[in-house]
C-alpha cells in the first residue's frame, strides 16, 4: 500500500504498515502456471501454441523463489475500497482471518489449478480497527486479536493445508509507536534495545514518515531484523511485502534510503533457513534498480493501482499509469526478481470498475510485462469474464514463459504496439488503444525486425487468425488491446543503417556528437533541446513508399521529439523511457522516403528529446 | 481543333445512363422541393439497379478502419442525411448509435424586444437554438468489438451511403444506413454471410426529457417546445426472420438473419412569416409513425434503390480528378491518410479530390428542400451547439453556399434562397420597427429607415440575434444574385428581387456623405456607410468601412442589372447606380501598403485576424482583379494585406484566404491553406476530424465542428481550376504542383450561364467544354491565350488548343 493522500487515512493516524514473511512451507509447490497442455483441445490450433510453460515451469523444485513472476491474491485491494460493504468496521477493516480464509478458499478452489498460489495479508495484521498497532515485548508488530484471534501462524497453517502459500506485510523501519523510549529489548540480542537500533535524534523513514529510520552502523539494527524474520519464520510465512521502501514511495534523501534495510531483510530472511520472497512497494527509485534487483525478489514500479474510491480500481486511477512507467524497468526483469505491477484487479467488473475491454487490458500488459499476477478481487464473486481472464492459460504463459518482458516497439502515444521475443522463437505481440473512442491499431512485422508472412495465434479469443502478410492490423474499443502470438514464416528484415553521429549529417541547435558505450558505433547525438536537431543525410531507397523504420535511441525519461522525412511536417512523438543514459532501445517510425536520396530529421522542437543512436531503415516499405 | 457540339449537355453519352435513370425514379420529385415534413405520395421506384459496381463506387469512397465513438460522435459518426433530416452514425458492430437532427428544430422565436444597448438577446430560449431531434441505438451486444476481426466502415459519397462490415467467428456482418430523400426517412438495414443472427434491441430516445412509447409495431415520441413547435419522431423494425417484437418502450430482435430499421420524425414548422412559420395541420408524431410504416411496407432493395436513384445523378454532375496517389497512400484509411499527408507532406491528389466531394455529399445531404445549413447543418451531438448552429450572417452561411453553384449543385442552392424569402417579412417588420432604437450604436444618423437588414445571427423564425450587422443584407443579397449568374433562370431572379430592391432601399437611407482628400490634396464627395463595425474587428463605430462599401457597391451594381433584367424599377436602378458611382472606394495605406479596411491608414485592429472583410471585393466579390481592370496598387494593396494576414488561422478563415489567394493566382499558396485545413485535428485542435468535419479550436482542447470549412475549401479548391465572372472563364487560374501533372473536373459551373469541364496534363488545359445552361456568350481563358464563345443553351463546344 501507499499513501500519497493524506485523507485516506484517520487523524492522527500517519502510518499504515505491515509485512508479510513468506515461509516456505514443507514441500515446495511447482509454479504450476500450465496445466496439461493448454492448447491441445483448440480446434486446429496446432499452428500457433504459446504452451511453452511446462518446460519452465518447474523451477521451485530447488527452492529458487521468483523463479517465474508469483501467482496469488492480496488484501490490499478490498481493504482500500469503499466499494459497500467491504470494510464494514472502518478503512481497511476488510482484513480479518475469516477473510483471508475465505478468500483462500476460493483460490485453492477457482485459481490454484492455474499456478496462483500465494495469499497475501497486506497492512494492518498488528492494528485494530482503530488502526491502533499491537507491538510484542521485542517492539515486533503482533497480531491484533479482533482480527487474527487465533494469531498469525495458525492462518499461515490453514492456508498451508489449502496448497497455498502465506504471505505477510511490514513497514521499512522501526515504527514510533515500537520505540517505547528507547527501552524496548530486540529478541534474542541482549545487549540491545531500541534505543540502539535507531539514530540518536530519531530521523524518521519511509514513504509515510511512520517509522524511525534504522541505523545499521550499530550491529543491533540487524538484530532486529533477525528477530522479525525469525517469527515470520516461525510462524511460516512464505512471502514478505516490505512496504514504503526508499528511495522510492515517494520520498528521496538520505533519510528515506533503505538499501541497508533491504539488504538486513535478504541477510535476515537467509538466516533463518526458509525461504521467504521479499517484495518491495512502492514507486521504487529505478536509479536503485541495481540495489533492489540484488535485495529482493520484486519491486512495485509504480504507486498504487488502487483508487481508494468507490470500486477497487478505475483506469485513470492508476491502471493506466503502467503503460508509461513499464518500459524503463523492461530490462531488470527476470528470474529472481521482476517488475511488479501491482494488483490484478479484473474479477469482477463491477467491484473492479472497469470495463470489460480494460479488464483484458490490464491482464494483457501484466502479462507481457512478466508482472507478478496477484489479484486482490473478492474471489468468491468472480464474474465469468473475471473468470476467463485470471484463468486464461495461453495468456498466463506468456507472463510465466521465462522470456523478457514485452517493451514498446511503436512509440508512446493512444495506440501502441508492444512486442517481446519468445524463447520458443515466436513473438508475443499485443496491440493497445489507450484512446477514449474505438481505434485500429497495426503491427508491422518491419517494427519487430521480421518482414512477409507470419502466423498469428489470438489468445484472448483463443483462436488462429491465419497468416498475416507484413503486418496486422485490428479494431480496439476504447482502452482495448488484443494478444497475439506471432510465428514469422518470412525472412529476416533486410535494413541500411544510418548512425545519428556520422559526419555527413547536420547538425543544429546545441546539438553534438557524445559518447556512448551502449550504442553503435559508440555515439550518439544528445543535446536535442530546445530547437536542437539532428537531420540524417543521404537516407536512400529505390522505392517510393511508407517506411517503417527503426529508430536506437536513449533516452532516461520518456521524451517528445518531432520526426520527420525530408520537408514533412512530422509527428510528435513520445519515446518511451530507456531507464537511463546509458540504455539503447528501439523504437518504429512511419515515414514516406522517396525513391533517391532523403533527410530523416529529428527535431527536439520547444522541449527535450530522446538522444539518438541510429535509424535502421528496410530496404523496401 | 474545335467542333461544335449541338448534342444537349445532358443527353452527352456519358451521362446518359444516369439521368434516363433518374426519369424513371424519384428524382424529379425529389428537385420538386418538398417543403417541410408534410405527407407525400408514394415515391416513383426505380425499374432497375441505380446502384454502382463495387469497382466503381470505391472510386468515391472514404473508409475507415475503426468504428466511431459515442463520446465524439461530432468527429466520428459519419453523416447521412435526406436535405431536412441528419444523422451522424458510429458503426459500432455491438451498438449503432444515430444521432439525428431536424434543420427544422429549433427554440426560440422572432425575439423582437432589444436590449438596453439597442441589440438583440443571443440565447437558447429568446434568440433560440437548432436542437438534436433523438437519437436512435441498435444494441447488439454479443458483437463486441473485442471479438471483432476485419472491422471496415466506409462512407460511399456517390450513393449516400454508410456501410459498416466486420467479421465474427467466420460469419461476415454486413450494416447500411441511408437517408433517404423520396421515402423521408433514415435506413439501417443489417445483413450477414453465413450462420449468424442478430440479437439486440432498438431504441428511440428524445434529448428534450421526451417520454417514448411503443406499440403498433412503432416506437415513438412527440412533443412540443415553448415556443409551440410540434415535433416527433419513430421508428420501426422487421426481419425475414427470427422474432421481432415490441417490448417495453423499445423494439427487440431475436435470431434475425437480416434486420430493417426505419426511423424518422420532423416538425410542424413552416417557411411562412405568415403563418407564425407553422403548419398547423402537421401532426409530427403521427406523421412519422404513419412515414416509418409506409417505408417499412417496401422491400429494402426498393428502399435502397429508390434512395441512390435520388442521390447519385446529383452527386454525379461534377467529377474530380487531381492526380493518382500512391499505393502506399491507399493502403491507408481515410483517417490513416489525413495523418500521413500532414507528416510526410507529400501531396495525396485523391484524398484532396475525395475531401472536395465530402463537401458536395454534405451539400447534396444538408441542403435540399428544407432550411439551407446553418453552422452545423442538420448535423448535431447534442442541444448546446455552439453558436446555436445559428445562421451567422457575416461570412458563415454565405461560404456554405459558396461551393454548389461552382460544383454542379445548384440546386442545393435553392434552401438559402428560399430561407431569405421566407424570411424577408420578418426581416422587413423587425428592421422598420426596430433599427433605429436610439441605443442602437448602428442606426441611422439620418433618422430615417427602410427595407430590411439583419443581425450577425438569424433563426428561421425570422429573428435575429446578437448585434445588428447592417451590411449582413448586401452580403446574402451577393450570393443571392450570384446564384442567378450562374443558373441565368429569370423566375428565380424575381423571386429573390423583393431581397434585392429592400436591402438598396435600407441602403438608400443609411448612406451618408463625407469630404475626402485625396493624395492629390483633391477633395470630393462621396457617399459612405453609416457608423459600423468592420465585421468582429476593431473599432465599432467608424464610417465608410470597406467592407460595408464593396458590398453596397456590388448591392447596387446587381440591383441594377436585376431592374434591366426584369425590366422592373429600372429608372430607380440607374438611380441606384448613380449612387452606386458615388461611394467611397477603399484606398492602400500609405503606412502599412495594405488595403485599408478602415478610412484610416492605420491598423486599427489585429493582423492576422480571421475575417478578411476588406478583401470582400477580391473574394467573393470580383471589383477587384489581377488584371488590367484594377490599379495595379490595389491588387498589390490586396495582396499585401492577404499576406499580412497569415497562412495560419483556422476552418473558414483558411478557405477564405485560399479563395483569395486563388483569385490572385497564387496557386502554392491557395493550395497550402488547403493543406492546413487537412491537418488531423486532435485533442480538439483546428484541423480536419476523422469523419472530415473541420474542428475549430475555441480553446485549448475545446474543438467544434463548423461546416463552413467543409464547403468553403473545396470551393476553393474549383476557384483554383476555374475562375469566371459574366463574359470571361479562365482555366486553372492556380493550378498547384500538386495537381498539374494531370487531372480533369467536370461539371463546374460558369458566372454567365454556362458549366465547363476541363482536362489538363502538365499544368497545360488539353481540353475544356463549355455547354451553355442559359448563356450566350463568354470569353475562355487558358494558358494566356483567350477564346470567344457563342453558345444556345443546352449547346456545347469542346476547345483543344490551349498550348
Amino acid at each position: 500500500m501507499r499513501t500519497s493522500r493524506g485523507s485516506r487515512y484517520r487523524t492522527g493516524v500517519a502510518v499504515v504498515a505491515a509485512a508479510l514473511a513468506g515461509t516456505l512451507g514443507a514441500g515446495v509447490v511447482p509454479a504450476q502456471a500450465t496445466p496439461a497442455s493448454p492448447t491441445a483441445a483448440e480446434p486446429g490450433g496446432a499452428a500457433v501454441t504459446s504452451a511453452d510453460v511446462d518446460a519452465d515451469v518447474d523451477v521451485d523444485a530447488d527452492g529458487d523463489v521468483a523463479a517465474r513472476p508469483y501467482m496469488g491474491w492480496t488484501s490490499w485491494s478490498m481493504q482500500s475500497s469503499k466499494y459497500p460493504g467491504l470494510n464494514p468496521d472502518g478503512d481497511y477493516s476488510y482484513l480479518t482471518e475469516s477473510n483471508v480464509l475465505k478468500q483462500a478458499d476460493a483460490l485453492a478452489r477457482k485459481l490454484k489449478p492455474y499456478g496462483y498460489e500465494y495469499v497475501n495479508i497486506d497492512a494492518g495484521w498488528w492494528r485494530d480497527f482503530a488502526w491502533k498497532p499491537r507491538f510484542d515485548e521485542y517492539a515486533r508488530q503482533t497480531p491484533e486479536p479482533s482480527r487474527f484471534p487465533r494469531g498469525m501462524k495458525a492462518v499461515a497453517d490453514d492456508i498451508h493445508a489449502k496448497g497455498l502459500k502465506a504471505g505477510i506485510y511490514l513497514p521499512v523501519g522501526l515504527e514510533k509507536e515500537a520505540y517505547v523510549e528507547g527501552a524496548a529489548p530486540i529478541w534474542n540480542a541482549p545487549d540491545c534495545t531500541t534505543a540502539d537500533i535507531v539514530y540518536p535524534d530519531l530521523r524518521t523513514t519511509n514513504g509515510w514518515d511512520s517509522a524511525y529510520k534504522l541505523n545499521f552502523d550499530n550491529p543491533c539494527a540487524q538484530r532486529y531484523i533477525d528477530s522479525q524474520a525469525q517469527m515470520f519464520a516461525d510462524w511460516g510465512y512464505d512471502f514478505l511485502k516490505l512496504d514504503g521502501v526508499g528511495p522510492g514511495s515517494f520520498k528521496s534523501g538520505d533519510n528515506y534510503d533503505n538499501i541497508a534495510d533491504v539488504a538486513a531483510w535478504q541477510r535476515a530472511i537467509a538466516a533463518t533457513g526458509r525461504p521467504i520472497h521479499l517484495e518491495l512497494s512502492w514507486s521504487l527509485d529505478i536509479n536503485h534498480a541495481a540495489d533492489w534487483k540484488r535485495y529482493s525478489n520484486g519491486w512495485r514500479i509504480d504507486t498504487d493501482v488502487e483508487c481508494y474510491c468507490n470500486t477497487l480500481v478505475t483506469w485513470e486511477n492508476s491502471v493506466d499509469d503502467r503503460f508509461d512507467d513499464a518500459p524503463a524497468w523492461s530490462r531488470w526483469a527476470g528470474p529472481g526478481g521482476w517488475n511488479d505491477l501491482d494488483s490484478l484487479n479484473v474479477g469482477n467488473g463491477v467491484m473492479d470498475g472497469l470495463t470489460n475491454a480494460e479488464r483484458q487490458t490490464y491482464t494483457t500488459l501484466w502479462a507481457i510485462s512478466k508482472s507478478p499476477l496477484y489479484t486482490g478481487d473478492d474471489l468468491t464473486r468472480l464474474d465469468e469474464y473475471g473468470l476467463s481472464l485470471l484463468t486464461n492459460r495461453e495468456v498466463i504463459a506468456v507472463d510465466q514463459n521465462g522470456g523478457p518482458p514485452a517493451r514498446p516497439v511503436t512509440p508512446a502515444g493512444d495506440q501502441q504496439v508492444w512486442g517481446t521475443h519468445n524463447p520458443d522463437g515466436s513473438w508475443t505481440i499485443a496491440l493497445f488503444n489507450l484512446a477514449e473512442a474505438p481505434a485500429a491499431v497495426t503491427a508491422d512485422w518491419a517494427s519487430l525486425g521480421f518482414t512477409g508472412k507470419a502466423s498469428v495465434r489470438d489468445l484472448w479469443n483463443r483462436k488462429n487468425l491465419g497468416t498475416y502478410q507484413n503486418k496486422i492490423t485490428a479494431t480496439l474499443p476504447a482502452h482495448g488491446s488484443r494478444l497475439f502470438t506471432v510465428r514469422p514464416g518470412g525472412t529476416e528484415l533486410v535494413t541500411t543503417s544510418y548512425e545519428a553521429e556520422a559526419g555527413t549529417n547536420t547538425l543544429s541547435g546545441n546539438a553534438s556528437v557524445n559518447g556512448c558505450d551502449a550504442c553503435s558505433g559508440g555515439q550518439k547525438v544528445g543535446n536535442l533541446y530546445l530547437g536542437g536537431k539532428v537531420q540524417i543525410n543521404g537516407v536512400t531507397v529505390r522505392k517510393a513508399g511508407i517506411y517503417t523504420i527503426s529508430v536506437a535511441y536513449v533516452s532516461g525519461d520518456a521524451r517528445s521529439v518531432t520526426v520527420y522525412s525530408n520537408d514533412g511536417n512530422g509527428t510528435s512523438l513520445k519515446f518511451p523511457a530507456t531507464g537511463d543514459w546509458g540504455t539503447v532501445a528501439t523504437v518504429s517510425v512511419q515515414l514516406a522516403l522517396k525513391a533517391g536520396v532523403n533527410t530523416v530529421t529529428f527535431d527536439s522542437a520547444d522541449w527535450y528529446a530522446p538522444d539518438i543512436d541510429r535509424i535502421d531503415v528496410p530496404r523496401t516499405p | 481543333m474545335d467542333f461544335r457540339n449541338t448534342e444537349s449537355r445532358d443527353l452527352r453519352p456519358s451521362r446518359r445512363g444516369f439521368l434516363a435513370l433518374a426519369a424513371t425514379s424519384g428524382l424529379a420529385t425529389a428537385l420538386g422541393g418538398v417543403p417541410a415534413f408534410a405527407a407525400s405520395a408514394a415515391p416513383r421506384r426505380p425499374t432497375e439497379s441505380p446502384l454502382l459496381s463495387p469497382g466503381d463506387a470505391a472510386r468515391n469512397q472514404l473508409w475507415w478502419s475503426a468504428p466511431g465513438s459515442a463520446n465524439s460522435m461530432i468527429e466520428q459518426g459519419l453523416p447521412v442525411g435526406n436535405g431536412r433530416l441528419g444523422a451522424l452514425a458510429s458503426n459500432d458492430p455491438a451498438r449503432e448509435l444515430l444521432t439525428i437532427s431536424d434543420a427544422t428544430l429549433w427554440t426560440g422565436g422572432l425575439n423582437d424586444t432589444l436590449q438596453s444597448d439597442g441589440q438583440f438577446p443571443y440565447g437558447r430560449d429568446d434568440f433560440g437554438s437548432l436542437t438534436l431531434l433523438g437519437t436512435l441505438t441498435v444494441d447488439i451486444p454479443e458483437h463486441d468489438l473485442g471479438v471483432v476481426d476485419n472491422y471496415r466502415r466506409t462512407l460511399d459519397l456517390a450513393q449516400g451511403l454508410v456501410g459498416t462490415t466486420y467479421e465474427i467467428d467466420g460469419v461476415s456482418y454486413r450494416r447500411q444506413i441511408f437517408a433517404s430523400r423520396p421515402d423521408d426517412a433514415v435506413v439501417l438495414h443489417f445483413s450477414r454471410e453465413g450462420r449468424g443472427t442478430y440479437t439486440g434491441t432498438v431504441s428511440l430516445a428524445g434529448t428534450h426529457g421526451e417520454a417514448t412509447t411503443a406499440g403498433g409495431r412503432c416506437a415513438s415520441f412527440g412533443a412540443s417546445f415553448a415556443n409551440g413547435l410540434r415535433y416527433g419522431a419513430a421508428v420501426t423494425a422487421h426481419s425475414s426472420s427470427g422474432t421481432v417484437a415490441i417490448q417495453g418502450n423499445s423494439i427487440t430482435f431475436t435470431g434475425c438473419r437480416d434486420l430493417t430499421v426505419v426511423v424518422s420524425g420532423g416538425t410542424n414548422y413552416a417557411p411562412d412569416a405568415g403563418t407564425g412559420f407553422r403548419d398547423p395541420s402537421v401532426e409530427p408524431e403521427h406523421l412519422a409513425r404513419a412515414k416509418v410504416l409506409a417505408a417499412a411496407r417496401e422491400s429494402l432493395r426498393d428502399l435502397l434503390h429508390t434512395h441512390v436513384a435520388d442521390f447519385r445523378p446529383l452527386f454525379e454532375r461534377f467529377d474530380l480528378d487531381l492526380g493518382t496517389s500512391s499505393p502506399a497512400q491507399r493502403e491507408l484509411d481515410t483517417w490513416g491518410r489525413l495523418a500521413a499527408r500532414w507528416r510526410d507532406n507529400v501531396p495525396d491528389p485523391e484524398l484532396e479530390a475525395a475531401y472536395v466531394q465530402f463537401g458536395r455529399y454534405l451539400t447534396i445531404s444538408g441542403s435540399r428542400g428544407s432550411l439551407p445549413m446553418g453552422l452545423q447543418g442538420p448535423w448535431l451531438d447534442g442541444n448546446d451547439p455552439d453558436w446555436m448552429g445559428d445562421y451567422h450572417t457575416d461570412v458563415n452561411i454565405q461560404m456554405s453556399y459558396w461551393l454548389a453553384d461552382r460544383a454542379g449543385l445548384s440546386d442545393c442552392f435553392d434552401a438559402l434562397a428560399d430561407y431569405c424569402v421566407a424570411q424577408l417579412p420578418a426581416w422587413t417588420d423587425v428592421t422598420r420597427r426596430l433599427f433605429n432604437t436610439p441605443t442602437n450604436r448602428f442606426r441611422n444618423s439620418s433618422g430615417r429607415v427602410a427595407g430590411w437588414t439583419v443581425a450577425f445571427s438569424t433563426n428561421p423564425y425570422g429573428g435575429s440575434g446578437w448585434w445588428w450587422h447592417p451590411a449582413g443584407n448586401a452580403w446574402l443579397c451577393q450570393n443571392l444574385f450570384e446564384h442567378y449568374e450562374y443558373v441565368q433562370d429569370r423566375a428565380y431572379l424575381a423571386k429573390i428581387f423583393p431581397l434585392l430592391k429592400g436591402a438598396v432601399e435600407f441602403w438608400e437611407t443609411r448612406l451618408v456623405t463625407m469630404t475626402v482628400t485625396d493624395a492629390a490634396g483633391v477633395t470630393r464627395e462621396v457617399l459612405v456607410a453609416d457608423s459600423d463595425w468592420s465585421p468582429e474587428h476593431g473599432p465599432q463605430d467608424t464610417r465608410g468601412n470597406t467592407y460595408a462599401q464593396e458590398l453596397v457597391w456590388n448591392l447596387f451594381e446587381n440591383y441594377r442589372t436585376a431592374t434591366r433584367l426584369l425590366g422592373r424599377d429600372t429608372g430607380h436602378g440607374e438611380t441606384v447606380d448613380g449612387l452606386r458611382r458615388r461611394l467611397y472606394l477603399p484606398e492602400v495605406s500609405p503606412t502599412t501598403g495594405w488595403l485599408q479596411e478602415w478610412m484610416s491608414p492605420d491598423n486599427l485592429g489585429e493582423t492576422t485576424h480571421r475575417h478578411l472583410s476588406p478583401l470582400i471585393g477580391l473574394f467573393p466579390g470580383d471589383r477587384i482583379r489581377p488584371d488590367d481592370s484594377t490599379p495595379p496598387e490595389i491588387v498589390a494593396g490586396a495582396t499585401a494585406l492577404l499576406t499580412a494576414r497569415g497562412m495560419n488561422s483556422y476552418g473558414w478563415a483558411n478557405a477564405w484566404r485560399s479563395l483569395c489567394w486563388a483569385r490572385l493566382k497564387d496557386a502554392e499558396k491557395a493550395y497550402q491553406l488547403l493543406v492546413n485545413n487537412l491537418k488531423p485535428s486532435t485533442n480538439g485542435s483546428n484541423g480536419t476530424a476523422m469523419n472530415l468535419f473541420d474542428i475549430y479550436e475555441t480553446n485549448p482542447g475545446r474543438g467544434i465542428f463548423q461546416i463552413d470549412a467543409n464547403l468553403g475549401t473545396p470551393a476553393a479548391v474549383v476557384e483554383m481550376l476555374v475562375y469566371s465572372r459574366p463574359d470571361h472563364v479562365e482555366l486553372l487560374p492556380a493550378l498547384p504542383a500538386a495537381w498539374a501533372a494531370s487531372g480533369s473536373v467536370s461539371g463546374v459551373g460558369v458566372r454567365g450561364g454556362f458549366v465547363v469541364d476541363v482536362a489538363w496534363k502538365d499544368g497545360a488545359v488539353t481540353r475544356a467544354t463549355l455547354t451553355s445552361v442559359g448563356g450566350r456568350a463568354t470569353t475562355v481563358v487558358a494558358g494566356g491565350r483567350s477564346r470567344q464563345v457563342t453558345l444556345r443553351p443546352g449547346e456545347s463546344v469542346t476547345l483543344r488548343s490551349f498550348r
